[in-house]
């Protein structure tokens, strides 16, 4: 009976349900994700003082900042989901249970779903309190899912190189960011470009190129990462 | 040392000099670097330096990912050795870029850091290597420090071209406008050429040098280990 | 003649930095036999298993293991131990049931699996993880290790907070187990385990 394997997508889809479920009756990394960026939500309303619209001194300011405050609800929230299983102990049954591989899916779609989840929540609120038009709706929901992927696949990558280490809490800012940012630079310029109506289609591609090549990254990288 | 590393040595800091002096007295002025004072062809000499540095800092960020690389296929110490000495010398050159770059800007244009596309990307690609070291000062076992930091190490291989060749491009930028084809008078290429030669290859003495310190260090960490545990024999009993 | 199902390691050695844990044991077990390996803390008996498992990677040595005559690499012989160890937990937020089903999952094992060796462990189903007794939880760890029928189990302090019943049925499990599989237990001291065919001390 040791010897049946479950299918690969089957693997993929119980780790992608433990995680949510186990999430579900803690709500963790839900209370975080929402409390961290409603907060930062509000100070940067505070700092703009009131609504803003298209003025003109706001202008280089709306796309940065929206992506600031997902980019650290993220490095808030999501990387819990190595972290935990080593501070828990179940990283050992893991490394005997389950493919590298399905793994590694399995918790970046959680992540996925975390922050689609974040940016449905935070990005109307932003838009509404600031005032601020969209021009090319299209582009600009294309630009938050290409920046929200790379910054899950990234952030569930990197989770698992410092969950082996020790000091985690700014760690992971150091170590994730130099990958994330250059991400973010285009996700930025193409949420901008989307607001103002502008075309945005050379970010969007290359910010998707970055998604594609992180991905396969981590693929090959993860299995050396988590397994001795 | 041998004779001929050290008749390598005394040629390298030969090389670099004659370099550092042509740049100064041989070259001719460079034309076309028009900035706050009008035309300051004579600030433009730091372009000797300036660049063969950045693009060393490139080379040696893919020489670390390469090598990271390499560890994670073969798990030769020292392709790990090989990845660690080239970050800690590729931040040198780095930091370099980044001063070189920032002193010229001041003098062109009077104003040091202005978020240029290249500027951030050096600044960005200072950042990475400062988290691999971070990373591996963070791991305390030794294989686990050596994989985990591979594994990081070979993510800039994707991580430094879009730095290095793809954000500079997205962004027309006031202090780096490539003009299309390069127009180096015979001279100014020269010595320039001169320069990227003579620091690669000050870059690869660096690491070299770095490595053996590494290799010595573990030599001597496995000599020491050896010498005051005594073996266990099998010690099955049946 | 090549045995069909075989557990051998040879000269290992690993260590943290300068600190040498294991330095060139040797040992096995064939099927239906116990390798017992005794010595005091810090003697190297949690890291020879964490090898044997394959969550740790010895820096010199072999381990070499054969099932049904086949030799299993690295990912292979991962799947077929069953490990029993204080550093394997639960999800403290899920319960017992919920724990095996999704570990079941992973290996292919369906639900029943599950819900039986709870059974005949006494575990209650429907107890989160979190909420267990030290003994429960060991006898849960029991439980995760023999889910999948696995040939090898490897065994770290196993009777470790068991009270007399729990030992009584653990044993009787491992006695099961030990038909046609081959185990190694490590422990502190000395165990009657009834099956002991073969004694390593790491203290020697």
């Amino acid at each position: 009976m040791w010897r049946a394997i479950s299918t690969w997508t089957a693997e993929v889809r119980w780790i992608f349900a433990k995680e949510w479920r186990c999430e579900l009756r803690t709500r963790y990394a839900l209370n975080t994700l929402g409390l961290f960026a409603f907060t930062t939500l509000i100070v940067v309303s505070m700092a703009l003082g009131g609504p803003v619209g298209l003025s003109a001194d706001a202008r280089p300011f709306l796309a940065v900042l929206l992506w600031v405050i997902l980019l650290f609800a993220a490095t808030a929230g999501l990387p819990r989901t190595f972290v935990h299983e080593e501070e828990s102990r179940t990283a050992t049954q893991l490394r005997l249970a389950a493919r590298p591989s399905s793994l590694f899916c399995g918790k970046a779609l959680y992540n996925l779903t975390l922050i689609f989840a974040l940016e449905a929540l935070v990005t109307p609120l932003y838009l509404v309190i600031l005032e601020i038009p969209v021009a090319s709706p299209g582009a600009f929901v294309l630009s938050l899912l290409a920046g929200g992927f790379g910054l899950a696949v990234g952030s569930t990558l990197i989770a698992a190189m410092i969950a082996q280490a020790g000091a985690r809490g700014p760690l992971f800012a150091v170590v994730a960011f130099p990958i994330l940012l250059p991400l973010l630079k285009i996700t930025i310029a193409a949420t901008l470009a989307a607001v103002l109506g502008e075309a945005a289609d050379m970010h969007l591609t290359l910010g998707l190129l970055y998604d594609a090549m992180l991905t396969v990254a981590g693929l090959m990288l993860f299995p050396a990462i988590w397994n001795p | 040392m041998k004779p001929i590393k050290k008749a390598l040595r005394w040629s390298l800091w030969l090389w670099l000099s004659a370099v550092i002096w042509a740049a100064f007295f041989w070259a001719p002025p460079m034309q076309g670097f028009a900035g706050l004072y009008g035309e300051s062809p004579q600030t433009g000499r730091i372009f000797f330096f300036h660049v063969p540095v950045a693009i060393v800092s490139f080379v040696a960020f893919m020489v670390a990912g390469f090598c990271s690389a390499w560890y994670l296929w073969k798990r030769t110490p020292g392709a790990d050795r090989a990845a660690f000495a080239a970050v800690e010398s590729g931040i040198v050159f780095c930091v370099l870029a980044i001063v070189t770059g920032a002193v010229w800007a001041q003098v062109q244009w009077g104003a040091a850091w202005t978020w240029d596309p290249r500027q951030t990307s050096i600044l960005l690609a200072l950042l990475f290597y400062g988290a691999y070291l971070t990373l591996r000062d963070a791991i305390e076992d030794p294989e686990a420090k050596a994989r985990i930091s591979a594994a990081y190490g070979a993510l800039g291989i994707i991580v430094a071209p879009f730095l290095f060749y793809v954000l500079p491009h997205l962004v027309p930028s006031q202090l780096h406008n490539d003009p299309g084809s390069t127009t180096m008078s015979p001279k100014i290429l020269v010595v320039f050429l001169a320069s990227m030669a003579g620091f690669t290859a000050l870059f690869f003495w660096m690491h070299r040098v770095r490595r053996r310190v590494l290799a010595l260090a573990a030599a001597d960490g496995d000599r020491l280990v050896d010498e005051t545990t005594p073996d266990m024999e099998g010690l099955t009993v049946e | 003649m090549t045995a069909r199902l075989t557990l051998r390691f040879e000269n290992l050695h690993r260590g943290f930095g300068r600190l040498r844990v294991l330095r060139g044991v040797s040992g096995g077990a064939d099927a239906g036999e116990a390798l017992l390996v005794t010595g005091s803390n810090g003697s190297g008996k949690s890291t020879l298993l964490r090898c044997l498992a394959g969550l740790a990677v010895p820096e010199r040595g072999t381990i070499e293991c054969r099932v049904d005559g086949r030799a299993l690499d690295l990912d292979q012989r991962r799947r077929a131990i069953g490990y029993v160890a204080p550093v394997a937990d639960f999800y403290r937020e899920l319960t017992t049931a919920e724990n095996l089903d999704f570990f079941g999952r992973l290996r292919g094992v369906g639900a029943e699996a599950g819900r039986r060796l709870l059974d005949e462990l006494g575990l209650p189903h429907d107890r989160l993880a979190g909420a267990l007794s030290s003994g429960m939880l060991q006898r849960l760890r029991w439980a995760g290790a023999l889910l999948h029928r696995p040939p090898i189990l490897l065994l770290d302090e196993p009777l470790q907070n068991l009270d007399r019943r729990g030992r009584e049925d653990v044993l009787r499990l491992l006695d099961e187990h030990l038909a046609s599989g081959l185990a190694v237990v490590a422990n502190p001291d000395r165990l009657d385990l009834g099956h002991v065919a073969r004694h390593l001390d790491l203290d020697g």
